[in-house]
């Protein structure tokens, strides 16, 4: 018993890391009404750059050189003492100087713009903010792992503290207490200060607070400042208290702090601190003392501590997530429309046979060879990311509810899928693989499917009595969790030391349509041939969905869960539908994912990366089909990045950097994405080519020729007109082409969308209607 | 006669305060009941009760002889008890047609599974549906977005959607508010025209003028309880009603367009 309050007390240190955590997600909230994302990733960001500063006095810039040139940089690092330590508060200084440009930064650029957009533009904003700390981190801080040392009471420790008979660091304590002290400080500001009053009023009516003549958006600046203070001086703090994380697992810490702030409803201070204390002590009574105990599961053992701030999150939403404050903006946007999908059939008939054709090439290799190599694997990545956009399509676009879970729900699809196709155990070529009953593999994926759809569902409980923004917390601290419960968890998985499991080579009536061709490059035609008809398929029965009684449902709950009740819409279980088939549809990419990569191991399916897959399927457009498309295109390992890469290599460490600002941009500029853009063109295109004369040929080719003589020109290096066997390139002029078309496209975007601000705020989709 | 929709004793609070206090109504079957009351006398607090969009604190609601105590709100809907909302509340990303088929279709657990197969199924609903359509004149409309209409349009759209159910009663919550005299008329003509189709009204409204020349029979409700109710003639005549409306809220019923209510009720109309 003794050892059991011994450890609960240690974990207060945890406890006021989460608390400092939790306060800054408060002060976010109160100032601007945003929960916060970000907070983890902000944080994350600065106890980086002290540690860097400490170690070798090295001070970075929040953001990257994106100049191609080598003689003309944006200042990124600055080596202030030779790559050797300096003054600790110096350190300290310039690491809450970074916390408030953050601040600023974030305030200006993502949440001001997004002031008025609907709830789904917010939290994307600040998912594409994490998105991008994640990014801008591993770029700049690579995959080394720090070891910090503690910052308050170095190495002192009480020995048997309280007789309890266990030693407890001082910096723990020191670390609870100084959250408090914090905590008092700005229980203080928020109550006696005139900013601080004003705040709370515009937190429970803006409208009110600006009759009164405050600027609801200089409070906002001095509330995020203070948030990314709060969230600098977390970093700072934390020390030994975290212990050694990567980035991505320092940026997860955001789910205990979420959930602490959840407790004290996103706008009490004290109980958010009472709670994260709690959280934090929980966490460390479980993992150290309750998995001691012969009743715990083993299979739990490890993910016991991260399973604590989900069932508190979970509970909170569930008894009091109608009671949480929402605040009433003055406007609020609606999400954009989702278009009824025409003429599906169509596509397929066309872009299956041509896709084909460009993973196969051209009989005898007349001009054109096909993508080969790397070329044919990104071709293939960015059709199963495409899959995987048709599940955020249907959960977010059509019924309005952020899943950030359906990365989870793809990788419990491919390891149980990886479970039932395997045969026998270890052998000498993989002493790690782990042995299963081995079905044909078209039923190994049924059941890995249906499993993920099992998961899908009961994630959707809580779905059930919250919505919106709230659903966004839920399920990206369910992603986080399940990964270090199920995925990372090796009494979970049976796979050791970060292993993978192996996926043989399917056969479909005894043809080899596995990945790996004969050359032994992951570039099979007849794979990405399967693959096209799987997107095919997905796409027409998503559309069929949209278009039937399912999607007039659907889009119902969408726009309005009270008008759909009284129009006799089972509204529970209308949700309930959409997370199911998304779940599956989230399993078939999941699936499709390991047969491509013929492995899967727990990093395939880390938050992080469902976060990417969500930052382009959003850019493309997360409420048609075509977004999904396009999102697949784009996203990173796609045939887009990939041609990036071949001109400048290393493009593929700025994949999340680029997703967080193309989802902040979209946000921002057109959050019906780019598809809405291409749908019209694409159509007016086809009817066009058939019936435009050559006087109108001229007109636009003399508005764009310079962008496609620049992109043929860009496409074109590499094509050597004297070597016959270099012409099978021929097609990247084409790609070339179009991508700077695209980039045109997206700064006349740009344009039209600050020309748009001086006009009333007309539908930017009228072309669905046309 | 038998009542459609019958209430005892209901009441609703929020916290100390009684939004609506032991009301006891009766809406007959085939007759078009109208529920008038000044702004805040809890009108649409007791549409919300009954359809179940907020709790029934005491009392009961019954619909076609069955107590609706825990019956969720779609399933009111499905058995023909259907609203419509004061703010309208449209299914913006759907077209007119679509908005009204949304009401009229029943579905099945396994509906889905045939919308993979084949989306534009024949669903039988839509005749009921172009009448609802034809009857309020949107036939032309069909295929907009519901954001591409005026307001006025889309006021009638909502009336629409609610008749494309078939209800056996329709709640029509403030139908007339932001309608020009005109339209408030051409409306009163509709719902005499919607009685005819075996579909009972009852009509919320603060506009006396409009529910006093088409109601059977009529309540008045203030601060949450029933002051008075009887034929329009009787209610006309009632002194209590001509206090809680003329002598607290006679230069609000001015701007609402009330001018032809309050001529009315001094006895020239």
């Amino acid at each position: 018993m003794k050892e059991a309050i011994a450890y609960s007390i240690m974990g207060l240190g945890a406890g006021g890391f989460y608390a400092l955590m939790a306060m800054g997600i408060v002060v976010a909230y109160k100032g601007s009404g945003v929960i916060n994302f970000s907070h983890g990733a902000i944080a994350m960001y600065v106890a980086f750059q002290f540690y860097n500063l400490r170690t070798e006095g090295i001070f970075r810039l929040p953001w990257f050189d994106i100049l191609p040139t080598s003689w003309l940089n944006i200042p990124v690092k600055f080596s202030l003492n030779d790559g050797m330590p300096i003054n600790f508060w110096l350190c300290v200084l310039l690491a809450l100087l970074t916390s408030v440009l953050i601040g600023a930064l974030i305030h200006y650029l993502v949440f001001k713009p997004l002031r008025n957009a609907a709830p789904l533009g917010k939290v994307i904003g600040a998912i594409g903010v994490m998105t991008y700390f994640l990014g801008v981190a591993s770029l700049q801080f690579g995959s080394n792992i720090p070891n910090p040392e503690a910052v308050l009471f170095k190495d002192d420790l009480f020995q048997n503290f309280l007789g309890l008979g266990l030693p407890v660091s001082v910096e723990a304590l020191a670390l609870a207490a100084s959250a408090i002290i914090v905590g008092a400080i700005l229980w203080a500001v928020f109550r006696y200060t005139r900013t601080g009053l004003a705040t709370r009023a515009a937190a429970g009516n803006e409208k009110g607070a600006v009759l009164l003549g405050y600027s609801p958006e200089k409070l906002a600046l001095f509330n995020w400042v203070l948030a990314a203070l709060l969230a600098g001086l977390a970093g700072i703090l934390a020390g030994t208290v975290t212990g050694s994380l990567s980035t991505g697992k320092f940026t997860a810490l955001i789910v205990p702090a979420l959930g602490a702030a959840l407790i004290g409803s996103m706008s009490s201070i004290p109980l958010a601190i009472g709670g994260a204390l709690l959280i934090g002590s929980l966490q460390t009574f479980t993992s150290t003392w309750m998995v001691g105990e012969s009743w715990f599961p083993s299979w739990l053992q490890s993910g016991a501590r991260d399973a604590i701030p989900l069932i508190i999150i979970v509970a909170v939403l569930f008894l009091k997530g109608k009671s949480l404050p929402i605040r009433g903006n003055i406007e609020e946007k609606r999400l954009p429309l989702a278009p009824y999908p025409k003429r599906v059939g169509k596509y397929v008939a066309i872009f299956v046979p041509l896709g084909f054709i460009l993973a196969a090439g051209l009989p005898g290799d007349f001009l054109f060879a096909g993508l080969t190599g790397n070329w044919g694997f990104s071709f293939t990545a960015s059709l199963v990311a495409a899959m995987f956009g048709l599940s955020f399509v249907i959960l977010a676009g059509y019924v309005g509810q952020i899943s950030l879970v359906q990365i989870s729900l793809a990788g419990t699809a491919a390891f149980i899928t990886a479970r039932f196709v395997a045969n026998e155990g270890p052998s000498d070529a993989n002493p790690f693989a782990v042995g299963g009953p081995h079905w044909p593999w078209p039923l190994a994926s049924l059941v890995g499917i249906i499993a993920a759809v099992l998961v899908g569902l009961i994630v959707a409980i809580p779905a059930l009595r919250i919505r919106g923004v709230q659903l966004a917390v839920v399920t990206i601290a369910a992603s986080i969790s399940m990964w270090t419960l199920f995925f990372d968890n090796p009494s979970a998985t049976k796979l050791q030391g970060g292993s993978a499991y192996e996926f043989g080579t399917p056969h479909f009536f005894g043809v080899d349509i596995g990945s790996t061709s004969s050359s032994g490059l992951t570039d099979n035609p007849k794979y990405t041939l399967f693959c096209l008809i799987v997107l095919a398929g997905l796409c027409v029965v998503v559309a069929n969905l949209r278009r039937g009684s399912t999607g007039r449902r659907f889009l119902a709950v969408r726009a309005n869960e009270r008008a759909a009740a009284s129009a006799g819409v089972n509204v529970p279980g209308t949700k309930f539908l959409a997370f199911g088939i998304a779940s599956a549809v989230a399993g078939v990419a999941g699936v499709m994912t390991a047969y491509q990569t013929s492995s899967t191991a727990a990093t395939n399916w880390e938050y992080g990366i469902g976060l990417s897959a969500l930052a382009f399927c959003y850019l493309g457009g997360i409420t048609s089909i075509n977004g999904a498309i396009l999102g697949g295109m784009i996203a990173g390992g796609g045939i887009v990045s990939t041609f990036g890469s071949f001109h400048s290599p290393g493009l593929y460490s700025y994949t999340a950097i680029m997703g967080g600002l193309g989802m902040i941009a979209t946000a921002i500029i057109h959050p019906a994405g780019q598809a809405s853009i291409f749908q019209p063109l694409m159509r007016h295109f086809g009817s066009w080519l058939l019936v435009a004369r050559g006087k109108e040929w001229g007109v636009v080719l003399k508005r764009l020729w310079p962008f496609l003589l620049g992109g043929g020109a860009w496409g074109a290096i590499g094509i050597n007109p004297w070597r016959t066997d270099s012409w099978n390139r021929g097609w990247m002029i084409v790609l070339g082409i179009l991508i700077v078309l695209f980039v045109r496209n997206i700064v006349t975007q740009v344009k039209a969308a600050k020309a748009a601000k001086a006009l009333p705020d007309t539908n930017s989709l009228q072309e669905v209607t046309a | 006669m038998s009542a459609l929709l019958e209430t005892t004793e209901l009441t609703v609070s929020y916290g100390g305060l009684h939004a609506n206090s032991n009301v006891n109504i009766k809406a007959e079957k085939g007759k078009l009941t109208g529920l008038i009351g000044p702004n805040g006398a809890g009108k649409t607090t007791f549409i919300d009760a009954i359809t179940g969009f907020t709790n029934v604190s005491s009392g009961r609601a019954e619909f076609n002889g069955n107590d609706l105590a825990g019956v969720v709100p779609s399933d009111r809907a499905k058995r023909g008890l259907v609203r419509t909302f004061q703010s309208l509340e449209l299914f913006e990303d759907l077209t007119v047609w679509d908005n009204l088929i949304v009401m009229a279709e029943e579905t099945k657990w396994w509906s889905f599974l045939a919308d993979i197969v084949k989306p534009n199924r024949v669903l039988g609903i839509e005749e009921q549906a172009e009448w609802a359509l034809n009857l309020l004149g949107l036939a032309e409309h069909r295929e907009k977005l519901t954001l591409d209409l005026s307001h006025g349009q889309r006021k009638l759209v909502s009336v629409a959607r609610a008749l494309a159910a078939k209800p056996s009663m329709l709640l029509l919550d403030e139908p007339a508010a932001g309608l020009d005299t005109v339209e408030s008329q051409q409306l009163g003509q509709h719902l005499r025209e919607i009685l005819k189709q075996d579909i009972s009204i009852f009509l919320i409204d603060h506009d006396m003028g409009l529910v006093l020349s088409v109601c059977d029979y009529i309540y008045v409700l203030d601060f949450g309880k029933i002051i008075a109710e009887g034929t329009p003639e009787e209610v006309r005549n009632n002194p209590e009603v001509k206090r809680a409306y003329l002598g607290e809220t006679a230069g609000e019923m001015q701007a609402e367009g009330g001018a032809a209510a309050a001529r009315t009720l001094s006895g020239e109309g």
